[in-house]
Formats: structure tokens, sequence, C-alpha cells
């Protein structure tokens, strides 16, 4: 269970947390404040009812699908949406691979070309449309 | 006298069955149909000219293959559409004017007004929507067919008679009036109390469509849900499902909850009609509980109807970006928790009617809790966007013209779930524009970005890029034009449902019926380019027409395009349909930028 909701499950998870949040800051206002106090008691229950079935609703869901998702991740490759029938396709890891290998090769690259701009700037800063542009 | 006229309609109407059933059963082997695993997996199934299907309109009366019913949807709903749009049209245009001057009867505006809602919810909303789902989920999930080909064929079937039924008020047929219920059908008026005329039978018509026409959708509904969990190829876990099944699969679900409770109330509605019970009635359960039970549905309606447009956009959008949708599965985690909190909100459309102030309080807590996976969904498309590679095809432009309108509908809807400010703007032109920038410049924007990108898909050929850029722009300006001005009219505290206004309002009426007509003229331009380049269109000439591949953001259903047309071009002995695909260069038409549809 820890494994299949590790760190980056629970960030997924947080685009539900916050609804919850806010139905979760409801309820403790409207305990805390009750301008309506004079009416019947059936009636608050109704109100906090109302607030706390969907708030456990979309628990229940948001755990639901959280394990649904993040275990079949953990369970077999996953591929960009749309793309796991076709032959051939990358893998999300693959494709993440990549982009790495990427970053390196172009952080790498920057660094060359930054290390010559600023030898150039340094005899050539009369320029300043050239060097501004950074 | 009466009885005897009518035994005799029934008797013809029964030998007139038994004709039918007779003629089908003579056309038609039956024993024919192996739905289920008959193409052998979703690549290199089916497709057009198929050897086993019977030619001509009886293919179109038979089939169960998804992809035909698919298409059989669609047109229903483009037929649907544009009797709906001609309708408003004719409403627009009595409303450039302060007094009825131009359709003469304000009654006859009350029934376009009911027909109109009716007719764009439940007759072409829906339907496009199970059009996009029948045509491409089981070829994106990797499945045969959906998972009851029949019931898809039946719950399709469904829909024509519901539309005679609800339209029947209008046909004429003697002593049968249109509906003026508005589509909310609220009760005492739409129990034919009182004096007025909506006792009719035209009523009692249209109410019996809309359960038919939620039968159709319920079936739909299941057979999507069976389908999406035990038809998918064995690669598509859940965490490979992509976004538009996400919510297709969702939306089924909320029509599994919404329908079956409209039937219900529907029929408790009939009963008060018809056999004197008091649902409704103030000395019964009294007006307020219709509200309740049409509302509990009636707010997962609008989610049913907008989730799967989302799911089209989060879906072709990045196509056109270069980039995959940022944040994949916060789209999916709050296209579920729309889902579930959709049902928590209904009674944000009865603040005013004087319930219970703490119930509205927590209705409202609700519904603002429901616009954040909204607007998380509208930060993502944004993201995904951002320094992207934009192509501006017709289906990106209808998506960013979503995004842009979805905005606005959007934060329109969140001022009207803040009770006091909905004290003073209910049952304002205000509400009408909030809901037609969603059903209009959002859903229906979506609907045609999918339209544009599918059809190469579909057809094989290519749209005329120029005028589906025509059509976007006219609707886009118009869109905006005919609804912020309603929203301007909502200020100025024009009410809504009504066929007269003051004076003070008249510039503004005309502003929004002026968008209306740029609405129409690109709507007739829609449907003429789809027709048009349906028949005489250039051919696409790959598999790829979008050219997914050299961003790797290619999909399934191009996938099995590819395969098809391969198939097609190697069979030598194929038909036309084959000789077609074959032959290049069609009249050197530019089908090759076509691509770029720049
Ligand atoms: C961002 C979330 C949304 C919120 C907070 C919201 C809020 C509201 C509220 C409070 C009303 C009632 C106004 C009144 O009658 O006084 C309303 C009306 C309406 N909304 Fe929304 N809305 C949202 C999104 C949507 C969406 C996505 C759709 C459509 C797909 C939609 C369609 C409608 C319709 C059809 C009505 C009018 C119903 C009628 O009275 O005929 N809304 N909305
Ligand atoms: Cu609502």
């Amino acid at each position: 269970m820890a494994r299949i909701f590790d760190r980056d499950t629970l960030l997924d998870l947080t685009v539900n947390v916050i609804p919850l949040g806010i139905i979760l800051f409801f309820v403790v206002a409207f305990v805390l404040v009750d301008p309506f106090g004079g009416l019947d008691f059936y009636g608050r229950v109704l109100q906090m009812g109302l607030l706390v079935f969907p708030f456990v609703a979309l628990a229940i869901l948001t755990y639901v699908s959280g394990k649904a998702i993040a275990g079949d991740e953990k369970r077999s490759p996953v591929f960009f949406q749309g793309q796991a029938t076709m032959e051939g396709a990358q893998t999300r890891h693959e494709a993440e691979a990549d982009i790495e290998a990427a970053d390196e090769a172009a952080a790498a690259a920057t660094a060359e070309a930054e290390a010559e701009a600023e030898a150039d700037a340094t005899d050539d800063d009369a320029d300043p449309d050239t060097t501004d542009e950074e | 006298m009466e009885t005897t006229g009518q035994l005799l309609l029934t008797v013809l109407m029964g030998a007139f069955l038994l004709g039918v059933a007779a003629f089908l059963a003579r056309v038609e082997d039956w024993r024919s149909y192996t739905p289920l695993g008959a193409g052998g997996g979703a690549v290199g199934e089916s497709g057009y000219g198929h050897a086993e299907k019977p030619a001509g309109l009886i293919r179109w009366f038979t089939t169960v293959d998804h992809k035909d019913i698919g298409l059989l949807y669609g047109l229903y709903a483009t037929i649907a559409f544009v009797v709906g749009g001609l309708m408003v049209m004719l409403m627009r245009a009595e409303l450039t004017t302060p007094a009825t001057d131009v359709l003469g009867s304000a009654t006859f505006y009350n029934s376009l007004l009911t027909s109109h809602g009716i007719t764009m919810l439940f007759l072409f909303g829906t339907p496009i929507i199970a059009a996009f789902a029948n045509y491409l989920v089981p070829l994106i999930i990797g499945a045969d067919d959906m998972a009851f080909p029949r019931i898809n064929a039946i719950a399709f079937w469904l829909l024509p008679p519901a539309a005679l039924l609800i339209w029947a008020g209008f046909f004429p047929i003697p002593e049968v009036i249109p509906a003026q219920t508005a589509w909310t059908m609220y009760t005492p008026l739409s129990a034919g109390v009182g004096n007025g005329n909506q006792m009719n039978v035209g009523v009692d018509l249209m109410l019996l469509g809309l359960h038919l026409s939620g039968v159709s959708a319920t079936m739909g509904a299941i057979n999507f849900i069976a389908t999406i969990f035990t038809e998918r190829a064995e690669e598509v876990t859940w965490a490979n499902l992509d976004i538009f099944s996400w919510t297709i699969l969702t939306q089924s679900g909320l029509i599994l909850f919404a329908f079956p409770l409209l039937g219900s109330a529907l029929v408790m509605l009939l009963l008060d009609r018809n056999f004197a019970t008091t649902f409704f009635a103030v000395e019964g359960g009294g007006p307020i509980l219709w509200q309740h039970l049409f509302w509990f549905f009636g707010h997962p309606e609008v989610y049913i109807l907008v989730l799967p447009p989302m799911g089209i956009v989060s879906y072709v959008l990045p196509r056109f970006s270069g980039r995959k949708l940022f944040g994949f599965k916060f789209v999916v985690y709050s296209t579920l928790a729309i889902g579930v909190l959709s049902f928590g909100v209904w009674a944000h459309h009865m603040f005013a009617t004087g319930i219970d102030p703490r119930l509205r309080a927590s209705f409202m807590a609700v519904s603002l809790a429901i616009a954040i996976p909204s607007a998380v969904k509208t930060f993502n498309w944004i993201t995904t966007m951002w320094n992207g590679k934009l192509r501006l095809t017709a289906p990106m432009l209808f998506c960013i013209g979503f995004v842009s309108n979805f905005i606005i509908g959007g934060v329109t809807g969140v001022f009207l779930a803040s009770i006091p400010v909905d004290l003073v703007l209910h049952d304002t032109y205000y509400v009408v524009g909030h809901f037609h920038y969603i059903v209009m410049g959002a859903i229906t924007f979506a609907g045609m970005a999918g339209i544009y990108y599918w059809f190469p898909l579909v057809t094989g050929r290519w749209y005329q890029r120029t005028l589906a850029k025509a059509h976007f722009w006219l609707w886009m300006i118009g869109t905006n034009v005919t609804f912020f001005a309603m929203v301007l009219l909502g200020y100025g505290g024009m009410p809504r449902r009504y066929a007269t206004f003051l004076p003070q309002f008249a510039t503004l009426h005309q502003i929004a019926t002026l968008g209306a007509f740029m609405l129409l003229v690109g709507g007739v331009i829609w449907v003429y380019n789809i027709y048009v380049s349906w028949i005489e269109g250039p051919h696409v000439q790959s598999g790829d027409p979008w050219r997914l591949d050299e961003t790797s953001l290619n999909t399934a259903e191009w996938d099995w395009f590819d395969a098809k047309r391969e198939t097609s071009l190697a069979a030598t002995d194929g038909g036309e349909e084959v000789k077609a695909d074959g032959g290049e260069v069609v009249d050197g038409a530019p089908a090759d930028d076509a691509a770029d549809d720049e």
C-alpha cells in the first residue's frame, strides 16, 4: 500500500485534495458560525450531510482511482495517452530517459556557448544589443 | 365513433409493424452476424465495402458496427442541431423588436424556446458525444467493438422516435400543440394545472420522448462502462487509458445515476397529469419536489455534456501543441472529482426558491469546490500550449476557442454559485449568457474540433480549410457577440424566457441577434464544407495526415487508419472505394499541403 501511494502519486492526488479542503473549510466555518441557530435541528443535519456526503464520496473515489492508476503504473509499462496499443510506441520511461539525455547534452552545449559568449562579451561589450539577448 | 377510429389505427399500426418485421427477416440473414471478434483485433477490422455488410440503406438500418452507429449518431445530432438552430434563429429574429412583431405570438415563441433547449441538450448534445465515443473509444482502447453491439444499435434507434415525440406539437396534427414549459418543465405549469393550455397531449408526448431519449442514453452508458472495463486491450491498463475514454467512462457513470432519476420524475409528472396523483401538487409533494428531482438530474446533466468535450480538447489540443498533455493525471483525477461533486450541487439552481438558508450555504460550498477541478483543467490546457509549437489548424483553433469560452462560462458560473450574487442575477439573461458560453462556446466548439480533427480518419478525405477557418472565426466572434450581450442584458435586469422586453434593452438584443446570424452563416458554411468534402474532398496522402509521428504524438486510431489504408491499397481486387484510395493524384488537388492546414 505504502508503495502504491508514494510521493509522486500523492502529488498527483493533490488536485482532489484541494476541493476536499474547501469542503472541509466550510464544514468548520458552518460549525463555528451558525446565524440560523433558531431553526430546527433537522436542517442542521441536512446542512452538514450535504457537505459530508460529497466529501466522503470524493475521498473514496480518489483513493480507489489512485490505487487503480498508480497500481497499474507499477505493474506494467506506462505509455502516453492513446499510444499503448501502437507498435513501437515509446514508454514514458524511455521518453523521459531520452529527454534527460538530451537535456544533459544541451546543458553541456550551453555551458560551452556561455563560456564563449562571456569571452566575447569582454572584448565586445560596446554592443549591448547582442549581449542583452541572453 | 372515436374508439372505432382508434381501434382501426391500432390494428393498422400492428399490421405495419408485422410487415416491417417480415421485411427485415427476409432481407437479412441475422445469423450471419458475429459481431464480437469478427474482425480479429481493432486493426484490419471492417472498414467500408466490408464483404459481410449488406449494401445500401439496409446496411445502415441493420448495422451493429460501432463505427457505423457512431456515424448514425453523428448524422442524427447534425439534423437535431440544424433544427434547434433554426428554431433559435426564429426566436432571435423575434427579439429584434420589443413587441412580438416578427412571430406575432408569444405562445409560439415559448414553444420554440422549450423545443430549442430540449433539442439541443438531448437530441444534439448527448448524441454528438455518443457519435465520437462509439466511433473512437473501441479504436483507441483496442477493443473489437462495443461490449454489446446490438444494445448499441437499439440505443441509437430509440432516438428517432424520441425526436418525433418531442417535436410532435409542431407537426400539423389537430389538437396537439407544442409544450411551452421550458426545458426545466417546472410544475405546476408542466402539470397542466390552471387555465393555461399545458394540459395538452403535446406536452405528454414531449415528456414521453424525453423519457425515451433517457432510456437510450442509459443503454449507451451501460455499454460504454462495460466496454471500457472489460474490452480494453491488454496493454491499455488504467494508467494507459486515454483522457477521452476517461471522460466517457465518467460521463457514463453520471448518466447511469442521473437519467433513471429523470425518467422516474417524468413518470411521476405524467401520473400527475393523467392520473390525478399529487406528487408535485401543492397539497401533495409540492412544486419544489420537482425542482429537487429535476436538478438532481439537471446539474449532472450539464457535466454529462461538458466532460467528453473536455476529453476531446485534452486529446486533440496537445497534438497541435507539439507536446504531451501537461499534467495528464491531474486531468484524469479532476475529471473523476467533477463526476462525484456534480451530484452535490443541484440546489444552486434553486437559491431563489426560499429553501432553508443553511442548505443553500452547503450547496454554495460544494459549487465553489467543483470549480477547482475545472480550473485545474484549464490551467493544464494553457500550460500545454505555453511555449509549444502551435499549429493553428481548424481543430486547434476550435480547441483554443473552447478554452477561451470555457473560461468566461466558468467564471460567470462561479459568480452565480455565490448566493447573494445569484439572488440578483437569477432568471436573468446573465444565466443564459453563462450557460451558452459553455454549451455553445465550449461544448459545441469541442465537437467541431473533433469533427475536423477526425474528418480524415472517417472519410479518408480533407475538408476545405479556408471554409473551416471562416467557420471558426464567424463562430468565435458570433459566440462572443451574442452571449456577452446576454451577460450585459442580465446585468441590466432583463429577465429570461420572454418574447417581449422593455425598449431600453433593444440595442443589446439586436446585437445578440447580429451575433446569432454570424453563427448561422458559420453553421451553413460548416454543413456545406462537410457535405461537399465528404463527397469530393481531396484524398489524404498518408496514414498520418496530421503528421503526428514527427512529434511522437501519433495515437492508436490513426494507426488503425494507416493499417486500413494499407490493406485497401494492397487489395487490388477491391471495390471502387479502393481504387479511389489508390489513385494518389486526385485532379491535382493540393492534398499534400492540406496536411499543413496552416
Ligand atoms: C464552473 C462551474 C460552474 C458553476 C459554479 C456553475 C454555476 C451555475 C449556477 C449557480 C447556475 C444557476 C443560475 C440561476 O439560475 O440562477 C447555473 C446555471 C446553469 N449552468 Fe452553470 N455552472 C458551472 C458550470 C456549468 C457547466 C460546465 C455547464 C454546462 C455544461 C453549465 C450549464 C448551466 C446551465 C444549462 C444553467 C441554466 C439552467 C437553467 O436554469 O435553465 N454550467 N450554473
Ligand atoms: Cu448547476
